[in-house]
């Protein structure tokens, strides 16, 4: 089916279109019905609308423009697809959440939408003040979304938490930004690449300035500590929301703005793409140690899931080190990968919290007595993202960490440091994730009394533990749509 | 196909739990068979032209990278896989009585999920599926020890774990230098089959082969286990459970040797040659420190585990020679220990099981009370101590006149003193833990009133054992066949 018969014009723009009419209707229709669950379907119906759009115009190599704003390429489909997944997801068990219940539905899942408009926006923009844009219209939502449960204090203190340091990282980035606008007189990213032509100061401050604030962002290390807060205080589905999302969102601008800038050949990768490069090792070292040895201590699952995450986003921050389209395309698959496996994870401690199980990893024990599905999905979901094979974890990891080491160029050595400290803190996190695992599987549990979670959880959980087995032992076509994807970024 | 009946009976059993668990040793024990006699098929196919047995699927293909699901037999693996299938089904039988207690459905699926890993990784032809069947082998390992072992089987379990995948973790970044130049040399596109890459890699220089030896050897003497590395196995050994033990010691531990020949050796010679001494250094060191803690243990099985040490450090002095006739014994010898440690675990876990305990101070006189179960252990111990007759003869003296040879080309003769030092403790434990278990007055210090002799599907699995060990100690030229062509093959590599 071709989608420009539809949206004529707009085609470029059409997933974030149906998004965002959704989104404005639907504090109406919670007004209208005064029915949760009507207004749960209208916007899991209009997910499932747009990704079936998006996945249509992905298939169908459909490239194009919209307003001069808007681009969507092999990237921006393959990230939207990734983005519409989590909402799926996350809308999926909304309604069947009992975090939920008391909140104000229409809003709910408005500014949900919202947030995922604002992700595929920088994903389709090539521009740094779109790219802002995106960014803050995410940002907006994801501090509404998380104070959302008004009667909660640990709630609270998670949205002020992340109003704050979020508005500190917004006040970065601008000033970055505003920088390299003075010294290049553009935005266009690529135009930005070439017109750098000198080394100064003002260089280096403008990109210390973005990454630290977009470092934030991605809870990189040293600028995680909001995450676990947030994670911790949010509803589970907006925890899910934030860890696989809007993470992601953050990674998407780095290799939007970075692996354009720093691109083979541009005068902007002469004067500074080493440093950079260098930064963005250290950066990556440091943000997968930290969040692996902290995770460690951590008696809360979310928490533990929080650090997990910040681990995992070092890992994918190795393809800003390596900076080829070997290591780019691996990184993708591992966003993708991680989608699942997380995204599963957090959903199991959701429909646990919703049968009344606690957060503690010591409310676990004897669960695969209680919920011997729940169990396995869960041993799953944790060992892939401790890179256990065949899982979808491990092969998106081999990718991974194999590029530090070698491409198709052959070994490089530059980067083998990164690989030894990727794969020690791969042997870290297992520790913790057989914590967990142990807890459920050799402890016994006070009860045996068996647990049945709400049937949206289940639907979900069933997908994630699908994708995580087909992607490890059939990543060809996804890891081809990746392929595509990286080749296009770096032109 | 061998992979694929295991895996199958491995779900079925996990899903007999309830009322119908009690059957689930049957439905083990016909997949084993099924699998064993698959074996016996190939080695007689095998036997006839020494080809290579293979099958090849395309897996992952994309531009950059080609992973196929390649399987393949050869004369270093197709012993291993014979180890394999038999001990499954020994373990199976052996375990009817022990694993009716608890969950039996559980723990027979774990075992043909062992065996579906260990299948995986003798039978691998491609790298990727090599790392992958590698570590499928530690997670029903994990959860055997921490479900059916003794009393610190958590740390035990956790132990085993994590030390194990940390090494395999260092051997996967060798295998991605690997792949990667490989690649390069490929003409860009990364092939991570074993043909194209233990083809491609002798090519590279020394330091490039140093390197990746170096990474790799890491992976594989830690699983074998080489001293210093070795301190997981005796803590996992004690606290597994006795089906856990055999296949643990084996066929698993044949796993870093069977890596060490297959992927050191036949990718990287210049590598092997630059490492030779330190290979030899650590071998001699696990021969010796591993008899030396033999004496001092009081728990039989942590004495048959520091025995494993020493008996896996020979067949690394045998690879270390890098000649014809110490890499044939080595791979002989593989084969006998897992044969011996086979009978020498099920002893042990019949001591425990039937006296109660396993110290052997408390123990003393038990060859009145229990003859079977005497008998079986003496055949044992001396089988491992290298009794001429029975297999473990034709594995450690060819492999010390092997090393001999390679000193007098050296010129460094006196290095065999090492050599008999590590025999003669190896003797000299066996025969004291023997003294002091089976003869002398019957011990007052344990009530032996309920000690049983060995039972009847026990008896069956080590009499299948014990006849293999008498079998092959007169004619170990039937093994030796089917390593022959491979060592004459692998020779010219190097």
């Amino acid at each position: 089916m071709d989608m420009t018969t539809i949206f004529g014009d707009y085609t470029a723009f059409a997933p974030m279109l149906i998004l965002m009419v959704s989104a404005l209707l639907l504090p109406g229709v919670q007004m209208l019905t005064k029915r949760r669950t009507v207004t749960w379907a209208f916007a899991f119906v209009m997910t499932i609308v747009a990704m079936a759009v998006n996945i249509i115009m992905l298939t169908g190599d459909f490239t194009g423009s919209s307003l001069g704003l808007v681009e969507y390429d092999g990237f921006t489909g393959l990230m939207n697809a990734l983005f519409l997944a989590v909402l799926f997801l996350a809308v999926l068990v909304s309604n069947a959440s009992v975090e939920t219940t008391r909140l104000h539905v229409g809003a709910y899942y408005a500014l949900m939408i919202g947030a995922t408009v604002g992700m595929m926006f920088v994903a389709s923009s090539s521009d740094l003040l779109t790219i802002f844009v995106g960014v803050e219209l995410t940002s907006i939502s994801s501090y509404a979304l998380v104070a959302l449960k008004r009667n909660d204090a640990r709630s609270a203190e998670a949205a002020v938490k992340y109003v704050i340091i979020g508005g500190m990282s917004t006040a970065l980035t601008l000033y970055g930004i505003s920088m390299l606008y003075g010294l290049t007189g553009t935005t266009v990213i690529a135009d930005i690449a070439n017109n750098l032509t000198e080394m100064n100061w003002m260089v280096a401050i403008a990109f210390i300035s973005m990454i630290a604030g977009y470092g934030f962002k991605i809870a990189a290390g040293p600028f995680h500590m909001w995450a676990p807060d947030v994670y911790e205080g949010a509803a589970t589905p907006v925890s899910m929301f934030l860890a696989t999302g809007s993470k992601k969102m953050g990674l998407a601008v780095f290799i939007q703005i970075f692996m354009v800038l720093f691109a083979a050949g541009t005068t902007c990768a002469d004067i500074i793409g080493e440093e950079v490069q260098y930064l963005f090792a250290i950066i990556a070292a440091i943000t997968m140690t930290v969040g692996n040895i902290v995770a460690i201590a951590q008696n809360n699952i979310k928490r533990m899931l929080a650090y997990s995450s910040i681990a995992q986003a070092g890992y994918i921050l190795i393809i800003l080190a390596v900076m080829n389209e070997y290591a780019l395309t691996a990184g993708l698959f591992h966003m993708i990968t991680h989608v699942f496996m997380k995204g599963g994870a957090f959903l199991i401690v959701g429909a646990l919290i919703c049968v009344g199980l606690g957060e503690k990893i010591s409310d676990y024990k004897g669960l695969a007595k209680r919920a011997p599905f729940l169990a396995f999905a869960m041993m799953l979901f944790l060992f892939s993202l401790a890179g256990i094979p065949p899982l979808a974890g491990f092969t998106s990891k081999f990718f991974l960490f194999s590029s530090a080491i070698g491409g198709v160029d052959g070994v490089t050595s530059q980067w083998v440091w990164l690989a030894f400290v990727a794969i020690l803190n791969s042997a870290i996190s297992l520790y913790y994730y057989a914590r967990v695992v142990k807890a459920m599987y050799i402890e016994k549990g006070t009860t045996t009394e068996k647990v049945k979670i709400p049937a949206a959880f289940m639907v979900a959980i069933v997908i994630c533990v699908l994708a995580v087995i087909v992607l490890g032992i059939f990543p060809d076509a996804v890891f081809e749509l990746c392929e595509g994807a990286a080749a296009v970024v770096m032109g | 196909m061998l992979i694929l009946i295991p895996l199958i009976g491995a779900i079925i059993t996990l899903f007999m739990g309830g009322s119908k668990q009690k059957y689930a040793k049957y439905v083990a024990a016909v997949f084993t068979l099924i699998t064993l006699v698959l074996t016996l098929f190939m080695m007689v196919n095998y036997f006839e032209d020494y080809s290579v047995l293979g099958e090849n699927y395309a897996w992952i293909q994309t531009s950059l990278i080609q992973i196929s699901f390649a399987l393949e037999v050869d004369g270093l693996s197709i012993l291993m896989v014979f180890l394999t299938a038999l001990l499954s089904l020994l373990v199976v039988i052996f375990s009817v009585h022990d694993a009716d207690e608890d969950r039996p459905n559980y723990f027979h699926a774990l075992v043909l999920a062992m065996e579906v890993g260990l299948m995986g990784v003798y039978l691998a032809a491609d790298y990727f599926l090599f790392y992958v069947m590698w570590e499928v082998t530690l997670i029903p390992m994990y959860f055997m020890i921490s479900w059916y072992g003794g009393p610190r089987r958590h740390y035990a379990a956790i132990k085993f774990f994590i030390y194990t995948h940390v090494a395999s973790l260092v051997m996967l970044i060798g295998i991605f230098a690997m792949g990667f130049q490989a690649g390069t040399m490929n003409g860009g596109v990364v092939d991570f089959s074993f043909a194209t890459i233990n083809s491609l890699m002798p090519m590279t220089s020394e330091a490039f082969q140093a390197l990746v030896f170096a990474l790799l050897f890491f992976g594989f003497a830690v699983k074998m286990p080489a001293v210093p590395f070795h301190t997981w196995l005796p803590d996992a050994h004690t606290e597994a459970p006795t089906g856990g033990s055999v296949l643990l010691a084996g066929v698993m531990l044949k796993m870093g040797s069977y890596g060490i020949i297959r992927v050191c050796l036949e990718a990287l010679p210049l590598g092997a040659e630059y490492w030779q001494w330190v290979i030899i250094g650590i071998a001699i060191l696990s021969m010796i420190y591993g008899a030396y803690g033999c004496i001092a243990q009081t728990d039989l099985k942590k004495m048959v585990a520091f025995s494993s040490i020493s008996h896996m450090g020979m067949v690394m002095l045998g690879i270390g020679c890098l000649t014809e006739a110490g890499i044939m014994f080595a791979i002989f010898q593989m084969f006998a220990h897992g044969l011996i440690t086979g009978i020498l675990f099920m002893v042990c876990g019949m001591t425990g099981h039937k006296v109660g305990t396993r110290e052997i101070p408390l123990l003393g006189g038990l060859a009145g009370k229990m003859p079977m179960y005497a008998l079986f252990m003496m055949i044992g111990f001396m089988a491992s101590l290298g009794l001429p007759g029975l297999v473990g003869f034709w594995g450690e003296f060819p492999l010390i006149f092997a090393f001999y040879e390679f000193l007098v080309e050296q010129d460094l003769l006196w290095m065999i003193l090492f050599c008999l030092l590590s025999l003669m403790l190896t003797a000299g434990y066996y025969l004291w833990a023997m003294q002091r278990t089976l003869f002398g007055p019957e011990t007052t210090k344990i009530d032996l009133t309920h000690a049983h002799d060995v039972s009847k599907c026990e008896g069956i699995a080590l009499a299948v054992l014990v006849a293999l060990v008498a079998v092959f100690g007169v004619w170990p030229d039937a093994a030796l066949q089917f390593i022959e062509p491979y060592t004459e093959w692998i020779i010219g590599v190097i």
